[in-house]
């Protein structure tokens, strides 16, 4: 696919900055993709769907003024014919917007290449492996792969490009009463036997599901919760949890962390780290983030995510957060529990593999309410009893990672991205499990 | 002419089916945060999407090349896909069946286009709305935004259909954030009142009226007491009714649900196919429709976006369900009736079961004759958190802004309400249906489903309704 050629991204970025006039500035940001989606359920094909696609989002300023606009990109000539008409419509416009005081300008912060383009089977031949091992069980999910590629070029010389190419197999398993486990295999080298004993496994999960199922009464427990539903915890907090702009605006979820109030667990270290290589270290402005920055170390603020324009507005130092100043890669520090120890230390209580559309119940004290789903199950004197029937929790961060946090584990999980709203995304995460004195179920 | 064109172009390809669907979208959307200009976007995009029928699979290919040496390439590659696919196919379908031949035109009532946006009066105005709301210095966040959409549509397939759409959506959102040393309270309007018309349609005075109203409020939460945790009855205003039939309704009643193909991701439901015609999902006061056809709603339409034509149904008729949400293709697995709701995000996804507007219709009650009939309860606003598993089953909402209700008065503001329940038992829960006077029409801008992930606009409308019986809690540690 054309549009994903770095050259021909310089060479239409520096066409259209060739058009500049000596008091504009411009920032052009990249992202396109060329990936297969292949949806099943019962192990067959729903729905299959190639997509090639590219846009270039441009922040344009004039003065102390500013406006962004968007085109398509599919590395022709039109590219550059509605390029100039969107800019020429931002020249008409943006001299009657008001001043904006907070403007991001660009920087030039260097000029970084980075590809990683594995040589992966036909599609074809990944799809028909996966549902020959999968044809004799009920398998839902998605497997995608693909190209994908997202860059930066601004008018003061900064160039960064990230391409990469990988494949993911998002899918559950289902039992005659409609249990399921999870699981995901994701990568840039397709391994047929890792692809095979990846469904095993989780076939072998499943068997534990047929077990029959036990009503658990509202009220609290103690839980182990597996590092898949810790992902979906970390994940929520970057709806204001994180951002140094929702707390300055009384949309923080984390007030009385960062406010010194209150502490986490000594045990509990949360920070970004790019070291993972799920996502490149640039923003949407070319702006390059720390390799490592702790947000909570040991249980008490360290850091909140601070864009340039957060920066700009409160007199902060900025760490090159993104737009929205939510984490992109993730990581929590792993501790001391063992994987073979796990049930036993959890005594009596819930093991829970995986939570589901989590939403705050109170902010203001960081109180969080979610529902338990797929491989979930009761345990009793360190043995797995039965799986549960789906609970809804309401806890607050302050006990799951502070005075209810009792063990981490010593081992955690990768989980890069599968997210596709408008595109694949990028990035993704690590993290261990979390053994809990007690969490709350209230339905 | 060019798309009718690039179709007999693909004639050779011998496909048992062909369909191109372009969309091309315009959008503008700028913010003011406490007088402040936040920036303006004009944004767009434009993409063609080819569906090819292969020995009863559909597959699809998606470009944003219209070069017709791309779109052949394009189409060969998702030919192909489609005949590889079709030796696992999950389904067999026919294109005389699943394909009707649709021919027509839509247009929203909207006056004034996307092309008629000038960006100083409207700067302006959400200037106005900010500084409205700067009545006190603990408001200490105003936000006033302004979204735009033209998305024009055009399918054309080898069946002879020809279905062209121009979607104009617009909408104006609010918020106001007090802060004290008894903490954060947020009231906001506009989220959910989006709708079919253009830059026209906005009552500026109102727009101010509800700046005022917002900024008040959230200084009266500062002082509020907490929700308190007891079951009461529920009075519901039409703004959080219509997350809770969107949650509750729309999706558990979707039929690629009902069939497991959203279990990986989005879930499944708790409606089996034995229940359509059975289960009492409310009570007999509980009427749905599911109806593309409301002028200036936020979801109407002429026809899907396979080409099946939009008609006005009953999803539950006086509490039993009768029908669900789901395309032909849907329809065809199932055995059961649907709806003309195969839509997809735009040119770079396949259409899926989706929801249009699905509304709650009027009942006969005054809201001040359902205020009086409660001894003890809570008349909750705006919603502000959901949460609802992946069956549909047990839901938790929370609002911004409530007013208990004692022995048939509204009484104090408490801060932080939410409440909990169970779909069907909710619904039948349901005693009070308010009249047209309390009916208001609205929209949500991101419904998210699917593998790969789609976000789309729906529209819904609700009276204000009144439930027995409901937990309801507040917020704290």
């Amino acid at each position: 696919m054309k549009a994903l050629d770095s050259l021909h991204f310089e060479k239409f970025a520096q066409k259209i900055l060739n058009e500049l006039k000596s008091d504009e500035e411009l920032t052009l940001n990249f992202a396109g993709e060329s990936t297969l989606f292949s949806r099943f359920s019962k192990a067959k094909i729903r729905q299959v769907t190639n997509l090639e696609q590219a846009f270039i989002d441009f922040n344009f300023i004039k003065g102390n003024k500013v406006i962004s606009f968007n085109i398509p990109y599919q590395a022709s000539e039109l590219d550059f014919s509605l390029a100039l008409k969107k800019l020429q419509q931002s020249r008409e416009w943006i001299s009657s917007l008001p001043d904006d005081p907070y403007l991001v300008r660009p920087v030039h912060y260097g000029i970084t290449k980075e590809e990683s383009l594995h040589v992966l089977p036909q599609n074809d031949e990944m799809i028909t492996q996966v549902l020959d091992l999968a044809s004799h069980v009920d398998l839902a999910g998605v497997f995608s792969s693909g190209d994908l590629a997202r860059a930066t070029i601004n008018s003061k010389g900064q160039s960064h490009w990230f391409k990469t190419r990988n494949f993911y197999l998002d899918y559950s398993l289902y039992n005659e009463k409609q249990k399921a486990v999870k699981s995901l295999y994701a990568g840039n080298v397709f391994n047929s036997q890792v692809l095979k004993r990846n469904i095993t496994d989780a076939e072998f999960k499943l068997n534990l599901m047929n077990r029959e199922s036990k009503k658990i009464a509202r009220g609290n427990y103690r839980v182990f919760l597996a590092p898949s539903a810790v992902n979906e915890l970390v994940g929520t907090l970057s709806w204001g949890g994180v951002s140094m702009s929702a707390h300055k605006q009384g949309n923080g979820s984390l007030k009385d962390l960062w406010q010194q109030k209150k502490k986490l667990s000594p045990k509990f270290t949360l920070e970004e780290d790019f070291s993972l290589g799920l996502s490149p270290r640039f923003n949407e402005a070319g702006e390059v983030a720390p390799a490592r920055l702790a947000l909570i170390e040991q249980g008490e603020f360290k850091n909140f995510l601070v864009s340039s324009r957060t920066a700009n507005e409160y007199k902060l130092e900025s760490n090159f957060a993104n737009e929205w100043e939510s984490m992109r890669s993730p990581v929590i520090h792993t501790g001391d529990l063992k994987r073979d120890d796990i049930l036993k230390e959890l005594q009596t209580g819930l093991y829970i593999s995986d939570l589901h559309y989590l939403n705050w119940s109170d902010r203001e004290t960081a109180r969080i309410t979610g529902m338990t789903r797929y491989a979930c199950f009761w345990v009793e004197n360190g043995e797995i009893q039965s799986p549960i029937e789906d609970l809804r929790f309401d806890e607050s961060y302050y006990s799951i990672f502070g005075e209810c946090l009792e063990r981490i584990t010593d081992f955690s999980d990768m989980s890069p991205a599968t997210g596709s709203y408008f595109q694949r995304e990028v990035g993704g995460s690590q993290m261990p499990g979390v053994l809990l004195s007690e969490f709350k179920f209230t339905l | 002419m060019r798309l009718k064109n690039l179709l007999e172009s693909l004639n050779d390809l011998n496909a048992d089916y062909i369909s191109l669907r372009e969309v091309h979208t315009k959008s503008i959307s700028l913010s003011v945060r406490n007088e402040i200009f936040e920036g303006l976007n004009h944004s767009e995009d434009h993409g063609l999407m080819i569906e090819v029928m292969m020995n009863g699979q559909f597959a699809y290919g998606a470009t944003n090349s219209f070069s017709a040496s791309e779109v052949r390439e394009c189409a060969l590659k998702t030919k192909t896909a489609a005949e590889n696919a079709s030796r696992f196919s999950l389904a067999k379908f026919s294109s005389h069946t699943e394909r009707p031949r649709t021919v027509g035109h839509y247009k929203s009532p909207a006056k004034l286009s996307i092309e008629d946006f000038k960006p100083a009066p409207w700067s302006d105005l959400l200037m106005t709305i900010s500084s409205t709301m700067k009545i006190h210095d603990h408001v200490i966040s105003r936000t006033a935004s302004l979204n735009l959409t033209e998305m024009q549509t055009h399918f054309i397939a080898s069946n002879g259909s020809d279905i062209k759409q121009t979607i104009n959506r617009s909408s104006v959102s609010m918020s106001a954030v007090a802060s004290s040393e008894k903490g954060n309270q947020r009231r906001s309007y506009g989220d959910d009142q989006s709708i079919q018309f253009g830059l026209e349609n906005f009552d500026v005075l109102k727009l101010i009226r509800e700046a005022k109203r917002i900024a008040e409020e959230s200084l009266l939460l500062l002082d509020a007491e907490e929700c308190p945790t007891e079951t009461m009855d529920l009075l519901l205003a039409p703004d959080q009714l219509y997350l809770q039939i969107h949650e509750s309704i729309g999706h558990p009643l979707e039929l690629d649900r009902i069939l497991g193909d959203e279990r990986n991701y989005a879930g499944w439901s708790f409606v089996k196919p034995e229940d359509f015609g059975t289960l009492k999902y409310g009570s007999p006061l509980m009427n749905i429709t599911f109806d593309p056809t409301v002028v200036g709603q936020y979801a109407s339409y002429f026809a899907d976006d396979v080409g099946n034509l939009a008609t006005k149904e009953f999803l539950i008729k006086e509490g039993l369900l009768l029908r669900g949400l789901g395309s032909l293709e849907s329809q065809k697995r199932l055995g059961l009736p649907g709806v003309a709701s195969q839509r997809a995000t735009s040119w770079n996804r396949a259409p899926i079961d989706r929801m249009a507007n699905v509304n709650l219709e009027p009942g006969a009650s005054k809201l001040e004759d359902m205020i009086k009939s409660v001894k003890r309860g809570i008349f909750m606003q705006t919603n502000r958190s959901w949460s609802i598993d992946d069956y549909r089953n047990k839901f938790q909402f929370g609002c911004e802004f409530a007013r208990l209700i004692e022995d048939g008065k509204l009484t104090k503001i408490v801060k932080n309400p939410n409440y909990r329940g169970i779909t069907a038992p909710f619904w039948n829960q349901l005693k009070m249906v308010g009249d047209r006077s309390t009916f208001e029409v609205g929209g949500l801008a991101n419904c998210g489903k699917g593998e790969p992930n789609q976000v789309i606009f729906v529209g819904h409308a609700s009276p204000v309704c009144l439930f027995s019986n409901i937990e309801v809690f507040g917020g704290g540690k």
